[in-house]
């Protein structure tokens, strides 16, 4: 942990350095470097990439950053000429058609040199990397992790664990980048704490009113997957972590008018139309907890930390326990723990059309907590990426409804 | 006479297929366990070794069944068909149900089943997508924690020696299966009567299956019923049904199927479960990314099993089905349409939904690929 006793760093230098256009320019200041450059998917072990000097890029980022400036069309375009379902998760399609056309929303993207994955994620992470080396013709490694009902059991971990020993073996011999001990306990213990004030910012929301505001956090999580391992990466959380604080300390609430309704958000944030958020904001609406940032993103292990002297068992716990791979009931767990902790008032469920592991089941946690809780839920459909058939007007039209109920099922 | 015989064969491999519920009934009457898979990914032999039947889940063709899974709309209709079933009680003979994770669908339906509890017991099993030594290791040791399972659950005694005999009686299967591919041409079994093969070899106890194959096998060739001289079709499909409306489409529009592929049976004959010392072991060599499931298969060598498929049955052109939403098998699909084009295989999608009106809708295209072959 950071000493109480230091400044924590300036927040805006920090926005500055980490923002998505930084970390466009960091990737090509890091290809002109001759750094190697890695495509990698969510869930792949990044602090090792750092430490061995490997610039990694994320697809899902890309595609997930090219939808929410509108510029996917292309893209997904190019995935159609390929004869690609339209029915595929819309971030493997823009994730290939970036990949194709070797473009960026911020422009043109370096030749990778090797291609990384989580096949956990989901099932489509096997095809899509599978796709991109046969394209690219690069070496391609595929961190394995069978689909389980209890990611931290032992016997799990260390097979986890011999992957990510592995995957060093796999980048030392196509790189010829070493992995250095202790560059991967840095990385390590830069990660835990970024992880760490990532958990208090998200532990600040239980505050009445929370002061944090999920239009504001589905940008900051940006840092957590393109410069985990960093140190920055660590300062940027501590700052933002302490302007939350203070927020909090002064009563500050991103609902306009005052914080009436404490929500959650299942499911990952419409990118394309991220003032679908904004507009619960208007109407007095929070979000104070989500599984997308509570539980695919920080210290996933079993005591919150990473543990830098141990970094590849760690790692293993942390990676190992992955949102989209966990059973239904675990999910539920969380939800109920989150609705009585934050002092839910109710529950948005965006199913997802391209994104089935998450989406799948909501219908039965909808009916557990409907059970437990009795809170109202507004569920709607769309996708996170591609905004085809998406109406901000009909959404509005819904969330009205939705919040009507709350009102009254609040004087109730 | 010996065409009288060859329809008696089939007519069992079809009552086989069609009288499954009342087969399985009538197993558990015998006092033994049925034991569901979901998809070709799960090693029946552990089943079969425990004592139980393995049976593979399969669609029947019924709207009704859809709106009773009460699943979300983009899912496959294949989830939502068995989800449907079991809902509806078709598979009250189960006593377990296994999932070998091929796709998200698959996995997580499994989490559905198992909050409502409809049967004793849901196993996922843990299926690495690689095939190296530790994966081996790992799924070897999954594989055996799950023969002590099914023990407790009533079944017999996995013990090494029981379990080599259903992996020979397994692998036997296997041979025949592909002695049957490669043959039925010759033996004059048109390709919907073939599917009836397959289909019966994913619900019938495999001592019966073999029985039948080889009967089959013994009854002398035929000369091939050549009514129609248009071009020949391999057709890739996953679901049962679908495949046969397709095949009376083709058929239809003067064509040919002269050869299928299916998850569970392509290149199955020639991937058998090696002799090992462990015979949990070898069945991890023998499983992993051996069956030719969507990403857990390599694409080269199933690009490739169809080109020479292509060749050897005389297909002039292939088709690939898949089913509407099944996202597992339209991203494989893009994978291997690159090397079609590549290497020149006349090649089309259709994607659809298991009912006779969603398929109607494809005549048109069927149509103008079979014209467009000539
Ligand atoms: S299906 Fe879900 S987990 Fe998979 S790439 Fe799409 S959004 Fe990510
Ligand atoms: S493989 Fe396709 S059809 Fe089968 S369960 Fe998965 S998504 Fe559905």
């Amino acid at each position: 942990m950071q000493d109480a006793s230091t400044t924590p760093p300036d927040l805006k230098s920090m926005v500055k350095k980490l923002s998505a256009g930084a970390s466009y320019r960091r990737m090509l200041a890091a290809s002109e470097q001759g750094r190697p450059i890695c495509v990698a998917s969510a869930a792949v072990p990044v602090e090792v990439l750092y430490a061995m000097d490997v610039y990694p890029v994320f697809p899902e980022s890309l595609a997930a950053i090219a939808a929410g400036i509108r510029k996917a069309d292309e893209f997904f375009e190019a995935a159609r000429e390929r004869g690609f379902s339209n029915s595929v998760c819309s971030y493997t399609r823009c994730g290939l058609g970036i990949a194709w056309t070797q473009k960026s929303a911020f422009g043109p993207i370096p030749e990778p040199d090797l291609f990384i994955t989580d096949v956990s994620v989901c099932c489509l992470h096997v095809t899509w990397w599978a796709y991109l080396e046969e394209h690219f013709k690069k070496p391609t490694f595929y961190m394995d992790m069978p689909a389980t009902d209890d990611p931290w059991d032992p016997e799990y971990v260390a097979y986890y664990e011999e992957q990510i020993r592995a995957m060093v073996g796999f980048i030392e011999e196509h790189t010829g980048c070493r992995l250095h001990m202790d560059r991967l306990k840095e990385a390590v213990s830069n990660s835990d704490l970024a992880g760490l004030y990532w958990k208090k910012i998200l532990e600040l929301r239980r505050h009445k009113p929370s002061p944090v505001s999920f239009r504001n956090l589905a940008g900051e999580i940006l840092p957590l997957v393109t410069a985990l391992g960093e140190k920055d990466c660590a300062d940027f959380y501590w700052a933002l972590y302490e302007a939350y604080k203070q927020q909090a300390a002064q009563g500050y609430s991103p609902a306009q008018g005052g914080e009436r309704f404490r929500l959650i958000w299942n499911g990952i944030p419409i990118w394309h139309h991220l003032q679908v958020i904004n507009y619960f904001e208007e109407k007095g609406a929070n979000f104070v907890w989500e599984p997308y940032t509570a539980l695919s993103w920080g210290n996933k292990t079993p005591t919150g930390r990473l543990d830098p002297e141990e970094p590849f068992r760690t790692l293993a716990q942390k990676y190992t326990n992955i949102l989209t791979n966990m059973p239904l009931h675990r999910r539920f767990q969380y939800f109920d723990q989150a609705i009585r902790d934050y002092q839910v008032d109710g529950l948005v469920m965006f199913s997802n059309r391209s994104c089935r592991p998450q989406s799948i089941g909501q219908d039965e946690v909808v009916e557990m907590v409907r059970e437990i809780h009795g809170l109202p839920v507004l569920i709607f459909e769309g996708d996170q990426a591609d905004a085809e058939g998406f109406s901000l007007q009909e959404a509005k039209t819904r969330i009205d409804g939705f919040l009507e109920i709350l009102q009254s099922s609040k004087r109730g | 006479m010996d065409s009288e015989i060859q329809g008696q064969i089939m007519e069992k491999f079809r009552q086989g297929f069609l009288a499954r519920h009342q087969a399985c009934r009538q197993w558990k009457k015998s006092g033994r366990g049925v034991m569901g898979c979901f998809y070709g990914l799960v090693p029946r032999e552990v089943v079969h070794a425990a004592g139980f039947l393995p049976v593979q889940l399969l669609e029947e063709r019924d709207a009704r069944l859809e709106d009773k899974a009460r699943l979300l709309p983009f899912l496959c209709g294949m989830s939502k068909n068995i989800t449907g079933q079991i809902y509806e009680g078709r598979y009250e003979y189960l006593d377990g149900i296994l999932v070998g994770t091929v796709c998200d669908t698959n996995r997580h339906v499994l989490d559905i089943w198992a909050h409502r509890k409809v049967v004793p017991y849901l196993r996922l099993l843990r299926t690495p997508s690689k095939a190296d030594h530790a994966a081996w290791k790992f799924y070897a040791a999954d594989l055996r924690r799950l023969a002590r399972e099914l023990e407790q659950m009533g079944g017999q005694e996995v013990t090494e020696k029981r379990l080599w005999e259903s992996i020979e009686l397994y692998n036997q299967n296997r041979i025949l299966m592909e002695r049957f591919r490669s043959s039925r041409n010759t033996l004059g079994i048109s390709a919907q009567d073939a599917l009836y093969v397959l289909a019966s070899s994913l619900v019938m106890p495999v001592e019966n299956h073999n029985e039948l194959l080889r009967s089959l096998l013994q009854t002398p060739a035929r000369a091939w019923d050549k009514k129609s001289t248009g071009p020949g079709i391999l057709i890739c499909a996953m679901n049962l049904n679908m495949a046969w409306d397709i095949i009376r489409l083709v058929e239809e529009y003067g064509g040919r199927v002269v050869a299928d592929d299916f998850t569970i049976n392509a290149r199955y004959g020639i991937s058998l479960v090696p002799r090992q010392e462990d015979p949990f072991l070898a069945l991890a060599i023998g499983y992993l990314r051996r069956v030719p499931a969507p990403g857990l298969y390599s694409f080269q060598e199933r690009a490739e099993s169809l080109a020479q498929q292509m060749n050897s049955s005389g297909a002039q052109g292939l088709i690939y089905l898949v089913q509407l939403y099944c996202d597992a098998y339209a991203m494989e699909y893009a994978v291997l349409k690159e090397k079609f084009d590549l290497w020149g295989i006349p090649h089309m999608r259709l994607e659809a939904e298991d009912n006779s009106a969603s398929i109607q809708q494809l005549n048109v295209r069927v149509q103008s690929f079979l014209e467009s072959l000539i």
